[in-house]
């Protein structure tokens, strides 16, 4: 248990990270583009993080119970 | 007199977890079209302007609902390690954060400086609203599976209540970590 529950730290650290730089760049940044642009990555970094390794979305094709 | 084979006609067991994974995943695929839908009308009716809202709030929920990704993912590795203990307080956790999450939303629309007649608020409390549903009907399905879990059901080798539970609640959070930069943070 303790090799996935470690990738799952760090997973949610990266999360955590990447939340707290999207609120200081919405807030930092004026040019709208500029911010538009760096949410949109944001949010797209996190929603695959979250899709890939608490979603397992590799898994979709897996017959059996996986660990 | 043919003699049938008590298989004939039956999937293979282990088939079966590969449909219910397959279905949830095609069920995330149709709620994505909603809700990309709704972000959609959102930059169509708004563009990237917005009402003020509250800042702080904004940040602590998606921080609450984040967190409870986490204790979720926690509570189906132990599940699936055969660790009881920890997958019971990993869904108790879950929707503790939950609660709270909801619980922030009802406080932001109570609090909101912009109605519902306006472009923004429509799409402010019609956003939050239905994901907020999704979220509360996430804490009742984790109950669900609590409960279950409590009467001594799921082991490291069936565990899918717990698995795909754990999965819808983590498409909840997907979907905030869209919906919380297009009301909260542009412009």
């Amino acid at each position: 248990m303790q090799k996935p529950m470690q990738t799952g730290l760090i997973v949610a650290v990266i999360l955590a990270v990447l939340t707290i730089v999207e609120y200081i760049f919405a807030v930092e940044v004026s040019e709208d583009t500029v911010r538009f642009l760096g949410l949109t990555i944001a949010a797209l970094g996190k929603a695959a993080l979250i899709v890939y390794y608490f979603m397992h979305i590799y898994r979709i094709w897996r017959a059996e119970e996986a660990h | 007199m043919a003699v049938v084979s008590p298989s004939a006609g039956a999937h293979p067991v282990h088939n079966h977890l590969q449909f219910n994974r397959v279905g949830l995943w095609l069920f995330f695929f149709s709620e994505s079209i909603l809700f990309g839908l709704l972000l959609s009308a959102r930059f169509f009716l708004e563009g990237i302007e917005r009402e003020h809202v509250d800042q702080h709030l904004g940040l602590a929920i998606t921080i609450v609902l984040l967190l409870s990704s986490v204790t979720a993912f926690t509570a189906e590795t132990a599940i699936e390690h055969d660790n009881r203990r920890v997958a019971n307080w990993g869904l108790i956790a879950t929707i503790v954060l939950g609660i709270i999450f909801a619980a922030g939303v009802g406080f932001e629309w109570k609090t909101a400086e912009f109605t519902r007649h306006e472009a923004f608020g429509t799409v402010f409390f019609t956003m939050t609203g239905i994901h907020a549903s999704h979220v509360i009907s996430g804490i009742g399905i984790l109950i669900l599976v609590w409960v279950q879990l409590l009467r001594g059901r799921f082991s490291g080798k069936d565990h899918w209540p717990v698995a795909g539970a754990v999965m819808y609640w983590h498409f909840v959070d997907v979907v905030w970590v869209f919906f919380y930069p297009a009301l909260y943070l542009v412009k």
